[in-house]
């Protein structure tokens, strides 16, 4: 069985090795690169005593290239559901091909698993090596900017990438298994990854553990660690309420928070544009016992948050092989 | 020859609210090369995959060699399928499908397949989607037989052949047969009858996803004549024997009959059948309206 796969999947196979070999190059010849560059402002930010305010929009580190192929990265895991996922049975069946391979004395259980299980972990070795990769070329960058837990570098990194390949590649399977036609499978394809992928980093990511919050006096100042995520930040009322915020309205919002919602002897302070009427708008809601927060994942959750979201694109991804498996097994052929 | 290759009892299949097969009860004896025949859409299909194991019935039940078509090895392994498409791998060469066949198979005579299609001046190493179709379909059968089932189903795997292709075909399934010592039963959809005249001695006529005939092939064309006489009512003729298809112009009826005895009237003069006459009687006789008013405008002229 395991024959038939390789036999099936080797110019692709080499196809997809070629496309690694290049990718990596280009990393390493730019992630080399910027290596040295990286050097070179260490040792000048050590000497001024600046490494801790290095920022990402003024201090430039890595070429181009190098990061538009980071950011490229981010779609390997839907090119290769689209290119080796979506085909894998919808392909079989447009052809009748499926017909040949359930004509032999194989089941067709243990045909879908062999060729399900070399294609997930080819998937899985795909997402993996890009991941690498990009992680090795962003060492300088992580280490200048602390930015790893920031959307989109946290989606490039580690091992998150692993579990988006084999997300994409199983919701390929699965689609093509129900729409037995390719094209469907493949813009199933495209539209659940991209959908999955913006849900889970926009809205969802940041909750996977109960954020640390620190509250501070209305007018005060506090930025979240280095390399943490923030998550929200904003105004509390007397009883620790969180107020409603409304970003929309520059009329009648003060520290973002509708006038209106504010304590009465307060409002007519906050509705003036002066320093010193704002100033005594603070101390007075700061007297109505309202506070500042700001609410972060700090940097330390980094792994533990690769760990979770790897996990619940692996566990889609197995819910999608079972789906898989039930309608080969129980559908016609 | 008393033990049936194949054996169904009121098998049906249907697929959401169309029924494909409905109360098939056919015997498939051992060793016998039957004739699947019927019009398009009679469930010929059906009940070869149902027979194949690749789908599920929704009635009934069949027995293959004493065992329910299962997803089982070893009952995959006595089973070879033909489906109509001619599924192959078109960018594997027939070499590569022989590989394949022997990673997939406990049994595998990947030598027969070689000197078949060497025998046949087949390219081995050509992808087999750049053979013809008569080629193709060669490779597929070969490597069907190599499985060396003792259930041959096959599909309507003549249809896309040119004649001269179509008897190579048939030749090489027929020297299969012989070889396999009357262990190979095979069971062969077609709409060319005579093809299936020259190579089969059983047959199994579908219409309409019933049975209407299934057996002997010889006995079948006894059992059946046509009876040519004047146009009169027939409610005579069938208290005894039925009549399954009639043809009738304003001066005479041509009437095709399953006898159940002599026939006493005399006005009808008894004329043998062909396997063709008798297809297309009980394909005729589900036909609609408007095909038999075409059948005898034919007759008229």
């Amino acid at each position: 069985m395991s024959f038939l796969v390789w036999r099936q999947y080797r110019s692709q196979a080499a196809f997809a090795a070629l496309v690694l070999a290049v990718f990596g190059a280009v990393l390493i010849i730019t992630g080399l690169k910027m290596a040295s560059q990286w050097h070179t402002i260490l040792s000048a930010c050590t000497a001024s005593g600046t490494c801790a305010s290095l920022h990402e929009g003024q201090t430039s580190l890595g070429s181009v290239v190098g990061h538009d192929f980071a950011i490229l990265s981010m779609l390997g895991p839907a090119v290769f559901g689209m290119l080796v996922g979506a085909p894998l049975l919808a392909r079989e069946y447009e052809a009748r091909t499926m017909d040949f391979a359930w004509a032999q004395s194989v089941t067709r259980t243990r045909w879908l698993l062999v060729k399900v299980g070399w294609v997930l972990l080819a998937a899985a070795v795909w997402g993996g090596v890009l991941a690498e990769l990009v992680t090795w070329w962003s060492g300088p960058r992580n280490a200048a900017f602390q930015n790893w837990f920031q959307p989109n570098y946290f989606d490039q990194q580690g091992i998150v990438p692993i579990g988006y390949s084999v997300f994409a590649t199983a919701l390929g399977i699965a689609a093509g298994a129900l729409f037995r036609r390719t094209l469907p499978a493949v813009a199933i394809v495209v539209g659940g990854f991209i959908g999955m992928r913006v849900w889970l980093s926009q809205d969802v990511r940041a909750h996977y553990m109960t954020p640390v919050t620190t509250y501070f006096g209305v007018a005060g100042n506090f930025n979240p660690p280095a390399g943490s995520l923030q998550v929200g930040s904003g105004m509390t009322g007397p009883n620790g309420q969180v107020l409603a915020q409304n970003f929309n309205s520059n009329v009648g919002v003060f520290n973002g928070v509708p006038i209106s919602s504010l304590p009465h002897a307060c409002q007519s302070l906050a509705s003036q544009a002066s320093m010193s009427a704002q100033n005594a708008a603070n101390r007075c809601l700061a007297a109505a016992g309202y506070h500042s927060y700001a609410s972060y994942q700090p940097a330390s959750r980094y792994w533990a948050f690769q760990g979770i979201e790897t996990g619940i694109y692996l566990a889609v991804a197995l819910l999608l092989v079972a789906v898989t498996f039930y309608v080969v097994r129980h559908r016609d052929a | 020859m008393n033990t049936c290759a194949i054996e169904t009892q009121g098998l049906s299949k249907r697929y959401h609210r169309v029924t494909a097969l409905s109360d098939c009860s056919i015997k498939v004896p051992e060793g016998r090369i039957s004739a699947l025949v019927g019009p398009n859409g009679a469930g010929k299909t059906t009940l070869l995959r149902l027979l194949a194991g690749l789908a599920a019935p929704t009635g009934g039940s069949a027995l293959v060699l004493g065992g329910t078509p299962r997803q089982d090895p070893s009952f995959l392994s006595e089973v070879g399928f033909l489906a109509q498409e001619i599924p192959l791998y078109r960018r594997f060469s027939a070499q590569d499908h022989i590989h394949v066949g022997a990673h997939m198979n406990r049994r595998w005579d990947a030598e027969s397949v070689r000197t078949r299609l060497t025998g046949l001046n087949i390219p081995l190493d050509r992808p087999v989607g750049k053979l013809s179709g008569g080629q193709r379909a060669q490779v597929a059968l070969a490597l069907t037989l190599a499985k060396q089932p003792r259930v041959l189903l096959l599909d309507e795997p003549v249809a896309a052949l040119d004649p001269l292709a179509r008897r190579h075909f048939l030749g090489t399934l027929t020297a299969a047969v012989a070889e396999g010592g009357g262990e190979l039963t095979v069971v062969l959809s077609s709409h060319l009858i005579t093809d299936l005249e020259r190579v089969s001695d059983h047959m199994i006529l579908l219409s309409a996803s019933r049975v209407q005939l299934c057996g002997d092939t010889d006995e079948m064309l006894a059992e059946h004549k046509l009876l040519v006489g004047p146009r009169k009512d027939t409610a005579a003729l069938e208290r005894m024997h039925k009549v399954v298809h009639t043809v009738s112009t304003p001066r005479q009826a041509r009437l095709l009959v399953r006898l159940n005895g002599p026939v006493f009237d005399p006005a009808y003069e008894a004329e043998d059948v062909s396997l063709e006459d008798l297809v297309l009687g009980y394909m005729g006789a589900d036909a609609p309206a408007a095909y038999a008013h075409l059948a005898a405008v034919g007759e008229d002229q």
